[in-house]
């Protein structure tokens, strides 16, 4: 095969997929190099497999997992149906400081991490790209919502977003396949809140999930289990989504079982002159070049990759002139803030499994900070659900009277989880660990991170105005907490390669570009230089295509 | 143990069910106690019980390999001897003693696998409550009648109800 492309896209996730189809769209040769194995569209393992046909009927061996999977087990879509959708932990080590503890749930096979994500879907508005500016934390994003929207109307019109158009400025609407329906207890909480706080809006959950049919994907059947991998093609993935763009163009050329080991500088050109790959099925080493790289390896990873990519010129990591390579990491504090048992619906029910529930988009600190104690917000998600036969576990009782009771459909609860913005800090940081290293003989990753004040006065608040609006809809609330879950938890773990507009205090600029290497560009999490409270992936999408645009015109115009 | 394959019938299993799982059943001689206690638990009434459906087997390949908590290398099943002697013999003592405390408990551990061994068996799933891989479709808001089944492929519902 050969050695020289166009372009080098590293890794094959939600940004990878997307920088994949821009660039090969674009008529670039390109080469996909994804670390893991592949997993073909439709070859889903045990997608339709019935619990009884599972040896340990969906949870697993757990004491296999507890060795092979420490990580990846505490991740809910983590299961006997879908643990080969996740990396194993044993074999891919990272490290925390003492008494620290990050969680971070990855996918080293082909699609990454779009085959489990969650699909949630939010635009961000100038509230959020305004952020650092207005109260201080963080660097000033360069860009602002103006730049994006176009790029937002390109990714939701081709990988399919199911949603509800609000007018609301915090969270600006989308170009929406028809929303999902709310069931009767949501469409009650959404009035009762809206009668009793006309700022506050319950709203459908915006998915990359299909209700309608387009290009060779089937609209949602409604299963619920889209982790497992869906042959439907009903939600975005890359397998469903950009691969089969890229591969349409005939310019795409993908190698699987491949780790890139380090990134070479040429300062005389200042630019990448070549990636070094090892193919982790034969161990052969190879060296490939391109005009330009893209990484898009995961958040961390791609931090992790420049921070071992050191040469005479940059030895503290490739592009890292500034220092702040590494620096600034988040990931949204999230928490249960309350379960309410929800009366006086008994004669309603739901048929199917809708993959997505409900938001409440944020309604703290917008036009002026209205609430003392903390800066920006918080968004819920959530819903309203029967229990079933679980809820058995938790009550005492025996025998057929006990087993009649669990034969019924059970009574409505309304569930919110709080996603509160993480604030950029310094100390939340990326590093290179000192001694330990992994089965290539690389130093492991380590990750230094906790959640601040701000995250912890926000879980706060929200706890406390979750129980307000059940209560207020006829809700008794039977638990909430205000304590985080630890750092990664969110799965939205970003930053370590901030945009800004000074190359002394960012690494790159507002085309995702780095400051210091002309033809590297991190498109995936890295990126981030604030993390707003809502879902990322749509906005690292948009900032893909983006910057896909944006390389091919310099390539173009003779400037990389 | 009361358990053949006329019970297997009599469970409202089809002859060539029965004859499919017999096997299962047999393969692993499972703890006397621990039929007695699924059987209690879960008893056969117009559908399959817990030990027609081989639950005793999966309760103790679930206490082996570490699910619902279960600690590795735990002998729960000999502290449900000696707890059950304690409660003189009184299987709804135990439980109403242990759910009666927030702690977690061997026997909380015992019963959660009893009741995933039921409910995700082809039975319990999809004869004593309903099972549908394919909705195919979303009805958002639609009459609940008292003779519902629940839904045992409600992920939602098994994961936060």
């Amino acid at each position: 095969m050969s050695t020289h492309y166009d372009a080098i896209v590293v890794g094959s996730g939600i940004t990878g997929g997307w920088a994949a189809k821009e660039l090969t769209e674009a008529g670039l040769k390109v080469l996909m190099i994804e670390r893991g194995p592949a997993i073909e569209h439709g070859d889903y393992k045990r997608e339709t497999q019935a619990p009884w046909e599972l040896p340990f009927r969906g949870e697993g061996d757990r004491a296999r997992y507890a060795e092979d999977y420490p990580v990846q087990k505490n991740n809910r879509h983590f299961n006997e149906w879908t643990e080969d959708h996740f990396v194993n932990d044993k074999d891919n080590p990272y490290a925390t400081p003492q008494g620290q503890d990050f969680q971070w749930y990855r996918s080293y096979n082909l699609g990454g991490r779009s085959l489990t994500w969650g699909r949630q879907c939010y635009r961000w508005s100038d509230y959020d790209f305004g952020a650092n500016a207005r109260d201080g934390h963080g660097t000033d994003w360069p860009i602002r919502y103006a730049d994006l929207a176009p790029w937002y109307d390109k990714v939701e019109d081709f990988i399919g977003v199911s949603g509800s158009a609000e007018g609301l400025p915090q969270l600006p609407d989308g170009r929406f396949q028809p929303g999902m329906t709310l069931n009767a207890v949501e469409t009650h909480v959404r009035e009762a809140i809206s009668a009793q706080w006309p700022d506050r809006r319950l709203t459908i959950g915006r998915t990359a999930n299909l209700t309608q049919a387009k290009e060779g994907r089937s609209a949602c059947q409604y299963r619920n289990i889209c982790a497992r991998g869906c042959s439907y093609g009903a939600y975005f993935s890359t397998q469903s989504s950009t691969l089969p763009a890229a591969r349409a163009t005939g310019n795409l050329t993908l190698l699987t079982d491949s780790v890139v080991e380090g990134l070479d500088y040429d300062a005389k050109h200042k630019k990448i002159s070549g990636v070094r790959v090892l193919d982790t099925a034969s161990g052969k080493r190879s060296h490939y070049t391109a005009r330009v790289v893209f990484l898009n390896a995961g958040a961390f990873n791609s931090v992790h990759l420049l921070l071992r990519s050191t040469s005479e010129h940059f030895p503290h990591g490739l592009a890292n002139g500034s220092g702040v390579l590494g620096t600034h990491i988040m990931d949204h504090a999230n928490t249960l803030s309350a379960i309410a048992i929800m009366p006086g619906f008994e004669t309603h029910t739901t048929y199917g499994g809708r993959p997505t529930g409900i938001v409440i988009p944020r309604f703290r600190n917008l036009d002026k900070q209205d609430v003392p104690g903390f800066t920006r917000g918080y968004s819920y998600q959530g819903g309203a659900l029967q229990s079933t036969w679980s809820a058995a576990k938790r009550e005492p009782g025996l025998g057929a009277e006990y087993k009649a009771k669990f034969r019924k459909v059970g009574p409505w609860r309304m569930v919110l989880v709080t996603y509160a913005e993480s604030l950029p800090r310094p100390e939340n940081r990326l590093t290179l660990h000192s001694s330990k290293t992994d089965k290539y003989g690389a130093p492991v990753l380590e990750i230094a991170f906790s959640h601040g004040e701000n995250e912890l006065k926000a879980l706060a608040d929200a706890k406390e105005q979750a129980a307000l609006m059940l209560t207020k809809a006829g809700g008794r609330v039977i638990m909430g907490f205000d304590r985080p879950g630890p750092g990664g938890t969110s799965i939205h773990e970003m930053g370590g390669a901030r945009m800004g507009r000074d190359p002394k205090t960012s690494v790159l600029n507002k085309w995702s570009q780095a400051h210091e290497v002309a033809n590297l560009f991190v498109t995936d999490g890295a990126q981030m230089s604030s993390s707003a409270c809502q879902n990322p992936s749509l906005t690292y999408m948009a900032l893909t295509a983006r910057a896909c645009d944006a390389a091919v015109k310099m390539l173009k115009e003779g400037r990389l | 143990m009361d358990i053949d394959r006329r019970g297997l019938l009599q469970g409202g299993l089809g002859f060539a069910a029965a004859l499919a799982l017999w096997p299962q059943v047999q393969a692993k001689a499972a703890s006397p106690l621990l039929v007695r206690v699924c059987d209690q638990v879960i008893p056969r009434t117009d559908t399959p019980g817990a030990v027609d459906v081989g639950v005793p087997a999966f309760v103790e390949l679930g206490l082996a390999h570490g699910l619902e908590g279960a600690p590795p290398g735990n002998d729960y099943l000999g502290w449900l001897e000696g707890e059950l002697t304690r409660h003189g013999d009184d299987l709804a003592a135990l439980d109403k003693e242990a759910f009666s405390s927030r702690e977690p408990s061997p026997w909380k551990t015992i019963k959660a696998l009893i009741l995933v061994g039921y409910y995700t068996s082809e039975a319990g799933a999809s004869q004593e409550l309903r099972y549908e891989l394919v909705p195919g479709r979303w009805d958002a808001d639609i009459p609940l009648s008292p003779s519902d089944r629940a839904w045992s492929s409600d992920w939602t519902a098994v994961d936060f109800g």
